[in-house]
């Protein structure tokens, strides 16, 4: 049950979903990303992605304008 | 007010203000704001036309003399404009409304930050990327706006050609962005 990090502030559309994908390939099940972004569509098409994916998803708005999207890769 | 208005009135605020708007909302939104630009401009929406004045406008201010441009003289509907001024022309009004509607809404949705440049790497491309764009919006005489979006809505096969080579653009831009910037 490993947990990654990702900073992805400051990085627009698509960066940080292109970051995510590669890093949930990498991942085994069971791990967790957790990424800072603070670009609005990426709240939009991130979670899109990992809940099609079937991954859990949870996003929490850290401050104004910022945001971590906790992935879990699972099976 | 009841708890339960006061919740149903917290929820409608998030869904308008801070969630992002379904496209089909958004694609409704545009084709009607289209029709009103198109009454009222009597052309449809277009943004980078624009930019031509404000750079000219720039350009003047440093003692610059856009004015003999064959862009101006040649057409006489621009040189007018030129001419005129900022508060009257549409087109810079529009732009400008524009990007206070965006702050507006950014700010409505508690969601306004200034962003920090990540590295050198991005500096560079969006410097090199604007450039471009604003280049080649002006050799196709439109952006996505002005030469795709009007294009198509008024039925015109120019939009639908732009539209091809978008895709074919994005193809290869989202290659270098994978490559570079990743």
């Amino acid at each position: 049950m490993a947990e990654f990090t990702i900073d992805a502030l400051g990085e627009a559309c698509p960066i940080p979903l292109l970051k995510a994908q590669k890093k949930c390939k990498e991942i085994q099940v069971g791990d967790v990303v957790i990424m800072n972004i603070d670009h609005s569509c990426a709240l939009k098409n991130v979670p899109e992605w990992a809940r099609k994916e079937g991954y859990n998803v949870e996003v929490e708005e850290v401050e104004e304008g910022v945001w971590d999207i906790y992935i879990e890769k699972t099976a | 007010m009841t708890a339960r208005a006061a919740a149903e009135l917290e929820h409608l605020k998030k869904l308008m203000l801070k969630d992002a708007w379904p496209y089909w909302v958004g694609g409704i939104l545009l084709g009607l704001l289209n029709i009103i630009i198109f009454i009222y401009m009597a052309s449809p929406w277009g943004v980078t036309t624009t930019f031509v004045f404000w750079g000219a406008w720039i350009y003047e201010l440093f003692g610059g003399h856009p004015e003999t441009w064959s862009f101006f003289t040649m057409q006489a509907p621009m040189m007018q404009t030129l001419k005129g001024g900022l508060l009257n022309h549409g087109g810079s009004i529009i732009n400008i409304g524009l990007i206070v509607g965006a702050f507006l809404a950014t700010a409505a949705a508690s969601q306004f930050k200034i962003k920090k440049i990540k590295s050198s790497r991005q500096l560079v491309a969006a410097l090199v990327g604007g450039l471009m764009m604003g280049y080649g919006s002006r050799l196709a005489f439109g952006c996505n706006v002005g030469a795709y979006f009007s294009g198509v809505s008024s039925m015109s096969l120019h939009g639908w050609v732009f539209g091809i080579f978008i895709f074919i653009g994005a193809y290869l831009g989202s290659k270098l962005v994978v490559k570079y910037l990743m």
